[in-house]
């Protein structure tokens, strides 16, 4: 996909669509929107919802079964690949995933506890015990393996890299919804009809989230946290339960605050962007539409290499502090990832500190406890729910630290026109940020959950899976925190770009 | 952790005045001497309580430097309160104080309580700026006024919660409606609010049902993998 190609295609567009699209009053924009709503809500939706719950698959029931009601057109050759280590699966998965993002919007009507209840009930059927101590397992084959120094890595790696790819189709689906973020600039800019957006953007439901002015993001967090926060003072709940809450954490880490404050900046280019658009006329509107639009594609293309990420076994987060390192460079903004790189290691220590210990431990199973008190001088020994909460406590760290990244990119790159560096560019460099800080968060998460599996091995099932669920499930929130607060940089840098064009 | 009202501050004035050391006083109950220049805005939150009631003070710290001003500007929006800070020791910083106040009330509500304060008033043998005129300037433009020093902690709880105390008051009288001016157009919450309210909370629902789902089918599928693995 190269620069000239993207540059004839969305000229292309321009050209064929000016004249309709410029005239649109944003009215019309919101009409089509809620058809596509009631489509979404309507039909494919329920159905895909619905799924794992009314059919609980019992873990020895067959899974091979299941890829056909998929529905998938990519089966049959998906099936084949499965055997060799679920490669091919996991490319065509995609596009259920993200069926699945609207379908569940659709149900409105369920207590958040209901949901996670739910969630974790009907995950039952994955057993995320089971999950993460294969993942553990064959992490420990893979250096086994790696360390015997030959390349045999087939199946016994898959498995862990199934949580990667399952990162990458996140990242695929905001890819299709990232288009969505950018709606408003649309209704200026005149760029693909609704149409199109509606038909290839199946969670469109999404969409109207974004575009609809009374909620904002993080509104609907902090309206989530004064729930939850409400709830643990109802309820009176135990210490452990108010220790981990995501919600109530994140805005400890002042993510929400930061998250605000990106929306405002956000939506005041947004603002001027459109003033200076209504400004232009002719050529020059053309000309600065389509070079809005090219900051735009890199909005829409998130790419993720997921083969590159199983080959690292990051564990030392060198390879993430350089990769965050390299790409803020391109900013060319005078930024760092120290806070970041803060929170990751802090995490990290933690997990390696509880794992070791684990792993010590294991031999003497019921004697764990006090004998790794002993023998490591901890203060005391570590529980399932101490795991969980300090899981929950570095993933709403890391997230709120993310988010304060791009609002302080946001602010550095408003406050000063660099002509080192074009939009287009920072907006490539932002997305690869977006793509590293989301894998980071899905590495950790799956750290947290074979930590967990260790630590609680002696706990029953009922008590361990909701706490691993809940950590896979923070995670995937925290991803979508980060792909949204990216999303709100693309009228920051449509804004900058003005700027500098006028500078010149 | 529940609260009755949250108050938005903002914390606004020239650079070097100590407006990062007030906040890190008030929030951390500690004093740093060298401070990193704050980009843009930094944010602390403390909670306090007046009237037997819970409030959250979410404070907005801004960056002082002119050249962030047309960034800063915009966080001014929604605020209940501002603390507007000048340096005792530092004439031009208490001069600078019309320029500050004029953007103050433009982009903000014009009930918003502020208070000015002469901060370093442990510098008394470096002082430039007499308490009197300080005290006549808030006479003169309706503020409250105090000195404070961030370094000795004096005056500082005093500055943050006076400044609520009077918002407070504001709202009992009605000053602040708070069903009115609850939400600006543009969503965004205004400084006084109740917790939750039913349709924002759908809203939390629909995002939270949202993104569970979507992890939850991921680890369907992952597992789903896990067993084909196991059964070959």
């Amino acid at each position: 996909m190269s620069d000239s190609e993207d540059h004839s295609d969305s000229g292309a567009n321009l050209g064929a669509q000016e004249s309709g699209s410029s005239e649109q009053p944003p009215s019309p924009v919101t009409s089509p929107e809620a058809d596509g709503e009631n489509d979404v809500d309507a039909v494919p939706v329920r159905k895909t919802r619905r799924r794992p719950e009314n059919k609980p698959l019992a873990e020895s029931e067959l899974p091979s079964t299941d890829p056909k009601k998929e529905g998938d057109p990519a089966n049959a050759s998906a099936k084949t690949t499965v055997a060799q280590g679920g490669w091919g699966y996991w490319g065509s998965w995609g596009k259920s995933l993200i069926s699945s993002a609207s379908a569940t919007v659709a149900s409105v009507g369920q207590g958040i506890s209901h949901v996670i209840e739910k969630a974790e009930t009907s995950l039952g059927i994955p057993s995320p015990v089971e999950l993460s101590t294969q993942v553990k397992e064959e992490e420990k084959e893979y250096h086994e393996a790696s360390s015997e120094g030959n390349g045999q890595d087939t199946s016994a790696v898959s498995g862990a890299l199934g949580m990667f790819s399952s990162l990458s189709n996140v990242v695929q689906s905001t890819g299709k919804t990232v288009i969505t973020g950018g709606l408003d600039a649309l209704e200026f800019i005149g760029k693909k009809t609704m149409d199109v957006l509606a038909e290839g953007d199946p969670g469109f439901k999404r969409t109207k989230g974004l575009m609809n002015r009374t909620t904002t993001l993080s509104q609907v967090l902090r309206e989530a946290k004064e729930r939850e926060e409400k709830q643990t003072g109802e309820e009176v709940s135990s210490e452990t339960d108010k220790k981990a809450h995501y919600g109530v954490l994140f805005d400890e880490f002042q993510g929400l605050s930061h998250l605000e404050a990106l929306e405002i900046l956000s939506r005041e280019s947004e603002a001027k962007v459109k003033c200076v658009l209504t400004t232009l006329s002719g050529h020059e509107l053309a000309q600065l539409k389509e070079e809005l639009e090219l900051i735009k594609d890199q909005f829409s293309l998130v790419e993720f290499d997921d083969e590159e990420v199983d080959e690292k076994k990051d564990d030392s987060g060198t390879e993430f502090v350089k990769e965050l390192t390299d790409a803020l460079a391109e900013l060319h903004i005078a930024t760092a990832a120290d806070k970041l790189d803060k929170a990751r290691k802090s995490a990290c220590e933690w997990v390696a500190e509880v794992s070791a210990l684990g792993q010590d431990s294991k031999p003497l199973e019921n004697a764990s406890e006090e004998e790794a008190q002993s023998t490591l001088d901890v203060p005391k020994a570590w529980t399932a729910e101490d795991v969980h909460s300090s899981a929950i406590r570095s993933l709403a760290e890391l997230t709120a630290r993310s988010i304060e990244q791009f609002h302080k990119v946001a602010e550095l790159i408003l406050h000063c026109d660099s002509h080192q560096v074009t939009a287009v560019d920072q907006a490539k460099a932002l997305s690869q940020i977006t793509v590293i800080l989301c894998k980071e968060i899905l590495l950790l998460s799956k750290k947290f959950t074979s930590c967990l599996t260790s630590v609680g091995s002696h706990e029953k099932g009922d008590i361990l899976n909701p706490l691993i669920t809940g950590v896979f499930l923070e995670a995937s929130n925290s991803a979508s925190y980060i792909q949204d607060a990216f999303q709100l940089l693309l009228p920051v840098l449509e804004m900058s770009h003005i700027q500098r064009s006028a500078g010149q | 952790m529940a609260y009755a009202y949250l108050f938005k501050y903002i914390i606004i004035g020239d650079t070097g005045v100590g407006k990062s050391c007030l906040l890190l006083q008030f929030t951390d109950k500690r004093f740093q001497p060298v401070h990193d220049l704050t980009i843009g805005v930094e944010f602390g939150a403390r909670m306090i309580t007046i009237d037997g009631k819970q409030i959250k003070l979410q404070i907005w710290d801004t960056a002082g430097q002119e050249s962030f001003r047309s960034i800063t500007r915009s966080y001014y929006r929604g605020a209940a309160g501002a603390l507007l800070v000048y340096d005792i020791t530092r004439r031009d910083t208490f001069n600078h104080l019309t320029t500050w106040l004029e953007d103050a009330r433009q982009h903000s509500n014009s009930n918003m309580v502020i208070m000015l304060i002469g901060n370093k008033s442990d510098l008394e043998s470096r002082r430039e700026v007499k308490k009197e005129e300080g005290e006549a300037f808030a006479r003169e433009h309706g503020l409250i006024f105090m000195e404070t020093s961030a370094k000795t902690a004096s005056n500082v709880e005093e500055a943050f919660i006076n400044t609520a105390k009077e918002i407070y008051e504001k709202i009992q009288e009605g000053v602040f409606d708070i069903n009115n001016e609850k939400r600006l157009k543009n969503g965004r919450k205004l400084s006084c609010c109740y917790t939750t309210t039913t349709d924002a909370s759908i809203s939390a629902l629909r995002t939270q049902v949202k993104d569970r789902g979507l992890w939850r089918r991921s680890i369907y599928a992952v597992a789903r993998n896990q067993r084909q693995l196991n059964g070959t």
